[in-house]
């Protein structure tokens, strides 16, 4: 049996097309940080690749986190991400598990309407949904991105939760159902529990998609105070016009991307698992 | 107790468990994208007195509006782009990491995919970084070749500015699709290869007798996806990048929605925009769809 490549010719190429595309990845993150430590000096006077010079600038941080509010927006994305993935996992997981198990007249139906709504493209829902969070008062505030980020992650939660109820042994609930366990005991005392690897998995996903959020956040907030992070960088970019501070504009994107850095490295297996799963139509 | 004996009880959990999430999904999702229709047919600026009925006028306004043309020219070029780009190198990535054993195949795999988990804006403006004028990446690479300093402004070209969004939209895309493509891999059972091994099959001929057309359902569904969220999400990369400039060169329907509604006040006619996008990604799923099956029964 044959494995791998015989040419080695062939194999070199494609060696070096998978490292350089590795590079083309690295690359950007390890000079973001390089540059996060410079000041605007060192960007006009020397290469972009060049390494900064000593002491490094990591007063940068400091200084987009109280002068540029980073704090603040890395405080509201913290709240409207963890509130808004809870919220979308308890409404899913729910309607999920009643589908998986305790089929009613038009279930299938309503399973249907809901993976449907998964097609529909969300810039067609922007306009209407700034105007009904406006008439409820709710812009401005991060319980109402909390509630606008959970609901669009009812219908792909939904989707990957009721194949993983439906693949969970029923002997666990009819014993618990044997021991005078309610409906409801029995949700959230068994299945639950037992369902950790499925709500991982949606949960992951969703926080990464919510904390690199934009147009929603955008459209729903505009006073400073309950910017998320990524509005915060983009309205950083646009006064770059005006004032360029470079190195905090780096320092900034940084703070945006480690916590979902140290997440992936964390739930790698969990990420790759909420796609092919998400993906399976 | 068994479960299900008492059918009172039984319904009782069955509503609590749907009606919430029904109602919530109805307020947030159903009711927005009805309304975006009823708007479309109103000429809004937003206030309550200000709404006039006007049937199907924003549409025919559409018609002779040259950035709604510019913009579905850019969204397709990005949809064309993106799907030959994408599929191609995520395609080569995933057979190289699965079938070719290469050592580190692990590694590359987990730093392929970082770029899906960063932020649309935050790859913006990284991308901007590169291609800034003065002190960018890009310029400053070319300077080393040339006497005289490279300023090359890339993102102010009069036209074809929409092609340099295509290399970020792609960077930013594969790994998604790589992973997608590496599950199916997987999937498929070595013994295939083994059998084909002994017939002397080489890598290309594995790779286009069993490969591709056990994956080729995938990359189906893959397709589809890039053409749909292209359509659909673009435009922050856009506005992030360009801000449609220079001179709406570089507008897509989505950023135009946005631009008309959000900064100019026309809501209706923004509406109308995203219901363009609704009807035009509904119309090219099906000739997709179309164009692919005939695809598969030509492979098999």
């Amino acid at each position: 049996m044959k494995s791998g490549l015989s040419n080695p010719m062939v194999k070199i190429v494609f060696y070096a097309i998978l490292i350089l595309w590795g590079i083309s990845v690295i690359y950007p993150l390890l000079w973001t940080l390089l540059d996060s430590l410079k000041n605007n000096d060192q960007f006009f006077r020397k290469m972009p690749w060049s390494l900064p010079d000593f002491p490094l600038l990591w007063s940068n941080f400091s200084y987009v986190w109280r002068e540029f509010s980073f704090g603040d927006y890395f405080l509201n994305s913290v709240v409207v991400t963890i509130g808004s993935t809870l919220l979308g996992l308890l409404l899913s997981a729910t309607t999920a598990y009643v589908l998986a198990r305790y089929p009613f007249r038009g279930s299938t139906a309503l399973f249907l309407l809901y993976i449907a709504s998964m097609m529909i493209p969300f810039s067609l829902a922007l306009i209407p949904l700034f105007f009904l969070m406006n008439s409820m008062h709710l812009t401005n505030s991060s319980l109402g991105l909390i509630l606008v980020y959970a609901s669009t992650l009812i219908a792909f939660g939904i989707f990957v939760l009721v194949g993983f109820f439906k693949s969970l042994p029923k002997e666990l609930e009819e014993a618990a159902a044997m021991d005078g366990a309610s409906y409801f005991g029995i949700f959230f005392r068994v299945m639950l529990p037992l369902s950790q690897p499925g709500l991982i998995t949606v949960g992951i996903v969703n926080v990464l998609n919510i904390w690199n959020e934009y147009i929603i956040g955008t459209i729903l907030v505009n006073d400073p105070k309950h910017y998320t992070l990524p509005v915060g960088i983009a309205m950083m970019q646009a006064q770059m016009q005006y004032r360029t501070e470079w190195g905090p504009l780096f320092a900034g994107l940084l703070i945006t991307i480690v916590p979902v850095l140290i997440m992936y490295m964390f739930f790698q297996r969990q990420i790759a698992s909420g796609i092919t799963a998400g993906a399976i139509k | 107790m068994k479960l299900g004996t008492n059918a009172w009880q039984r319904n009782l959990f069955i509503a609590t468990f749907i009606i919430p999430t029904f109602l919530f999904f109805c307020v947030f999702t159903v009711y927005p994208v009805l309304q975006a229709m009823y708007y479309s047919l109103y000429d809004w600026s937003g206030s309550s007195d200000n709404k006039t009925f006007i049937g199907l006028d924003n549409f025919k306004e559409m018609l002779h509006d040259p950035i709604i043309w510019i913009g579905m020219g850019n969204d397709y070029f990005l949809v064309a782009g993106k799907i030959i780009g994408i599929m191609i190198l995520a395609t080569f990535f995933a057979v190289a990491l699965t079938r070719f054993k290469f050592r580190l195949a692990n590694f590359f795999r987990s730093i392929f995919f970082i770029p899906n988990v960063i932020s649309v804006v935050v790859i913006g403006v990284l991308w901007n970084f590169i291609y800034n004028p003065q002190i960018g990446f890009l310029n400053s690479f070319l300077s080393l070749f040339t006497k005289d300093k490279v300023d090359i402004t890339w993102l102010g070209f009069t036209s074809h500015t929409i092609w340099m969004l295509l290399p970020p939209a792609i960077w930013a895309g594969i790994g998604f699709y790589m992973i997608l493509l590496i599950a199916a891999i997987q999937g498929i059972p070595e013994s295939y290869y083994e059998a084909s091994s002994l017939e002397g099959a080489g890598q290309w001929h594995q790779f286009r007798h069993i490969t591709l057309p056990l994956i080729w359902e995938q990359m189906k569904v893959s397709i589809l996806n890039i053409m749909m969220t292209t359509l659909n999400g673009s435009f922050v990369i856009v506005m992030i990048m360009t801000n449609g400039g220079p001179d709406n060169t570089t507008q897509v329907m989505g950023s135009y929605l946005y631009q008309m509604a959000f900064t100019q006040y026309h809501f209706g006619y923004g509406a109308a925009i995203g219901v363009l996008i609704l009807v035009l990604s509904m119309i090219t799923t099906v000739i997709l769809q179309r164009l692919m099956r005939q695809e598969t029964i030509e492979i098999s």
